[in-house]
């Protein structure tokens, strides 16, 4: 009963959210005690047990964080897609709903990490940080849309790791302008060495197919990515299993990339909900973010023809940065509090999970679904991300960042940004030409 | 500048001992100042003394101040042939040969007006002036239309800093210290590379998007790119300049007096040899010196390639830096002789990231005003070039050591780019 004292104290903290009708319901149980049947007062015991943490719940999961306000766009673009044609609107709203879900999904992940140790922790972070990512793409391989997962995915691993990261960095240096600041170099080699695998991983189909050098002319590219994309899951396996095994402490920074919240950092830090709420509202986010994606992806085309932009800048530019928003906001926070570590946790972590997990994964899931999704990204693409993990590998060699570091990496970004505002796929005929 | 009579009486009777003629000109020079009386005359004489003395050591120091302006005859000489016989091979040659005293005249001039500017204004000077004359020349290949020619130039000038000018350094430097490797400053090297590789990130979009054909508006879209990435460099590069002459001054130091190069800028307390207004003066007379030959340079160039059977990329890219480059490449050679790397790699490497980051896309923001339609699309095999020598060498410098091996390295490897351009020239533009 004690743990019945210690809710009741909590309930008068939460007074403004509890309606009085719950309060005497409270307190009739807490004198029901006195007199009446003990199983019924029990029965009304737990039903208001549930409720009362069922609004603790909400007001945790939905009314904490400011960025919530947007929440109701996504409700709001599923009525205009009913009720209007105009694919423009139901794209924007989508996208902008989609943000706080996503947000509250690290949140979720991050409250269940504190539950399951650092291991488990460790893997939950791995598999939904980039859980919105993932879920935009498979509902556009459904849809059989290859070139806006191909891009999307792309643009993800572009915007961590220039427009995140230098926005950290430079934030960062701002702050502390008298001296670099410092990172753990080695988790940033091991991550830039792993980026430069999967860029190897997406050269060799595009390369091979664009030399016109295939046993079977499209074909065999799309059999050697499958492959690929086998041995890339068995890296990234054992990518994890070395971090969380041999070296859990550099992992445990780099663990707290899904916390968003101060919180998260001090692991003697109370989880605000507990572990099967945590479970139930990873499983709501999940199931909401799915609804919206499928406007969203059905939204695209139509959204790049009303905005006269190319599908490829949507995809590679608008998608990600919305979808990053959140681990941004928390990359450039934790660059402030000079805790460099936790910031390239987020960035470089997250273009490693989506390089060496997400792409891979998502061409076996193309496997699944019988779609030829494949590691070619064409030409473009591929040498973009060679060229961005190339100068970003450079840069975080020698462990030390400053503002300007950071400048440089957001003047990258908007180079790439421009030549994908620039960019549509050439049309198939040019691909014959010897 | 009335000073007390007698001063200048007695003044102006040692003067009179030695220039006779010239007092008794200036007599007969109509004074129009209001001044009267024997002082004014006196007073004239001794300004005119003053003017002509300070001019002729003025013009001592500049002029015959070195051995390398033995070639400046080269300059007249290059222009009289141009007006007299068709061969462009001659003119190219001469108006070359005679560019390189007043590249390295003016580089002095850049140097001693630093010293009075201090160092925040003095290093700017050196970070715009330092590549004068390839700005120059590029300029005036622009206004004739000759973008390969500017675009190849400039790609070659990186190049030549990047393996000729480190390369000779580190070696002869090397042969000098053979016992241990020679140290430089690492911070300085990794912030210039990383500024070379976001400059090829510039490059290898708009030409990268060109030539898979995945432009929005084929051939326009990358020119706009090119200028959009241009204004974004520019601004890296003012920021970068901020960055150094600011907040890490002391980290990057060593490197700042990079474009400067006589031993006198080294310390403090050396004098200048020029006064501030003959600098000013002097870097004047040579700018437009050097752009009259570059005028006569650019109209000979492809005369000059038929003549000599030699491709333009070969002309632009391998003969024209290691000219325009001469005496930075010397200063170079003796510093890493002198064991001030730092100095070498300011030299270099920093002349590198200003041509890159700086006149790349100043070129083409001017192109954009001259209605040119200069862009960052290098072509291919340019592009590929300064990329994978940019890799290189940033591979090289990442340690922050240098030995007689690395420097030989470096010069075999630009041997194997120079021959590449050899054998080059532009594919036939295969337009759909």
């Amino acid at each position: 009963m004690g743990s019945m004292d210690g809710r009741s104290e909590h309930e008068f903290e939460d007074e403004s959210l509890v309606s009085p009708m719950e309060l005497t319901k409270m307190t009739n149980g807490l004198t029901g005690i006195h007199h009446g049947s003990f199983s019924a007062v029990e029965q009304q015991k737990s039903i208001d047990n549930i409720n009362t943490s069922l609004l603790r719940s909400l007001k945790v999961i939905l009314f904490t964080s400011k960025i919530n306000i947007l929440m109701p766009c996504g409700p709001l673009a599923v009525v205009i897609h009913h009720l209007t044609e105009d694919q423009g609107w139901v794209f924007f709203l989508s996208l902008l709903g989609i943000i706080p879900l996503a947000e509250r999904l690290g949140f979720a992940t991050e409250q269940l990490a504190l539950f399951t140790g650092p291991t488990v922790g460790g893997l939950l972070n791995a598999t939904f940080g980039n859980a919105t990512e993932m879920i935009i793409s498979v509902h556009a391989l459904k849809g059989g849309m290859i070139r806006v997962v191909q891009q999307s995915l792309l643009g993800s691993i572009l915007s961590n790791m220039l427009l995140v990261l230098g926005c950290a960095f430079f934030c960062g240096g701002i702050v502390f302008m008298k001296k670099d600041q410092v990172f753990d170099k080695a988790a940033a080699v091991v991550n830039s060495g792993l980026l430069l695998m999967a860029v190897m991983g997406l050269l060799f189909p595009a390369v091979l197919h664009y030399t016109h050098s295939e046993v079977h002319y499209g074909k065999s590219e799309l059999a050697l990515s499958r492959f690929s994309s086998c041995i890339m899951l068995v890296a990234y396996a054992f990518y994890l299993v070395f971090q969380l095994k041999g070296h859990n402490e550099s992992y445990e920074r780099v663990n707290e990339e899904g916390g968003q919240n101060e919180g998260g950092t001090d692991d003697e830090e109370v989880p605000e909900i507990s572990k099967w709420e945590a479970i139930i509202w990873l499983a709501i986010l999940t199931g909401w973010i799915s609804v919206l994606s499928d406007y969203l992806v059905d939204a695209i085309q139509g959204a790049s023809a009303a905005w006269n932009i190319p599908i490829a800048f949507i995809s590679v530019i608008l998608l990600p940065i919305v979808g990053n928003a959140a681990e941004h906001a928390s990359a450039i926070m934790f660059a402030m509090k000079d805790k460099l570590d936790i910031s390239l946790g987020v960035a470089i972590g997250s273009s490693t999970q989506i390089s060496m997990f997400g792409i891979p994964f998502c061409v076996v899931v193309g496997w699944i679904l019988g779609r030829p999704m494949d590691l070619n990204f064409q030409l473009f693409e591929t040498a973009s991300l060679f060229i961005t993990v190339l100068v970003v590998a450079f840069m975080l060699q020698e462990g030390t960042s400053n503002y300007f570091k950071g400048l440089m990496l957001v003047l990258c970004y908007l180079i790439v940004a421009a030549s994908f505002f620039v960019h549509v796929d050439p049309s198939p005929v040019q691909d014959k030409k010897p | 500048m009335m000073r007390p009579v007698d001063e200048k009486e007695s003044f102006a009777m040692e003067v009179e001992t030695i220039v006779d003629s010239s007092v008794s000109s200036v007599k007969r020079y109509p004074p129009e100042m209001p001044h009267n009386g024997p002082l004014s005359s006196v007073a004239y004489s001794w300004i005119l003394w003053r003017i002509l003395k300070r001019l002729s050591k003025s013009i001592k120091v500049v002029i015959f101040g070195t051995k390398i302006n033995i070639l400046l005859p080269f300059g007249p000489l290059s222009i009289v042939l141009h007006f007299l016989t068709e061969n462009h091979g001659l003119v190219f040659f001469f108006s070359l040969i005679g560019i390189t005293p007043l590249a390295e005249r003016l580089g002095y001039a850049t140097e001693q007006l630093a010293a009075y500017t201090g160092q925040t204004v003095g290093g700017l000077l050196n970070a715009t002036f330092g590549n004068a004359t390839e700005m120059i020349i590029a300029i005036y290949a622009l206004k004739n239309g000759m973008i390969r020619v500017v675009q190849q130039s400039l790609l070659g000038s990186i190049l030549s800093n990047m393996l000729l000018v480190l390369g000779c350094a580190f070696f002869a430097g090397g042969v000098v210290h053979s016992k241990k490797d020679q140290i430089f400053n690492k911070a300085g090297a990794v912030v210039n590379s990383g500024l070379l590789l976001m400059a090829v990130m510039g490059l290898m979009f708009p030409a990268v998007l060109h030539f898979t054909h995945s432009e929005v508006q084929y051939g326009k879209s990358e020119v706009a790119l090119s200028r959009f990435s241009s204004c974004v460099m520019l601004i890296a590069y003012a920021s970068y300049l901020v960055f150094q002459l600011k907040s890490h001054r002391n980290l990057y130091h060593p490197i700042e007096d990079e474009e400067g190069l006589n031993e006198a800028d080294l310390d403090q307390d050396e004098p200048p040899e020029l006064s501030q207004w003959e600098a000013i003066s002097w870097l004047a007379i040579l700018t437009l010196w050097i752009s009259i030959l570059s005028e006569y340079l650019v109209d000979a160039i492809e005369g000059a390639s038929d003549a000599l059977n030699l491709p333009m990329a070969f002309i632009s890219v391998i003969l024209l830096p290691i000219v325009g480059n001469a005496a930075e490449h010397a200063s170079a050679i003796m510093f890493a002789m002198k064991n001030k790397l730092d100095i070498t790699l300011g030299v270099a490497i920093g002349s590198s990231t200003q041509i890159s980051m700086f006149v790349i896309p100043f070129s083409v923001v001017v192109g954009w005003l001259m209605k040119q339609q200069m862009d960052l699309n290098f072509q291919l095999f340019e592009t590929a070039t300064l990329f994978i020598t940019v890799l290189v060498v940033a591979f090289m410098l990442q340690d922050g050591t240098a030995n007689y091996f690395k420097g030989l390295m470096l010069i075999l490897c630009y041997f194997i780019v120079a021959a590449s351009f050899y054998f080059h020239t532009d594919p036939e533009e295969k337009d759909d």
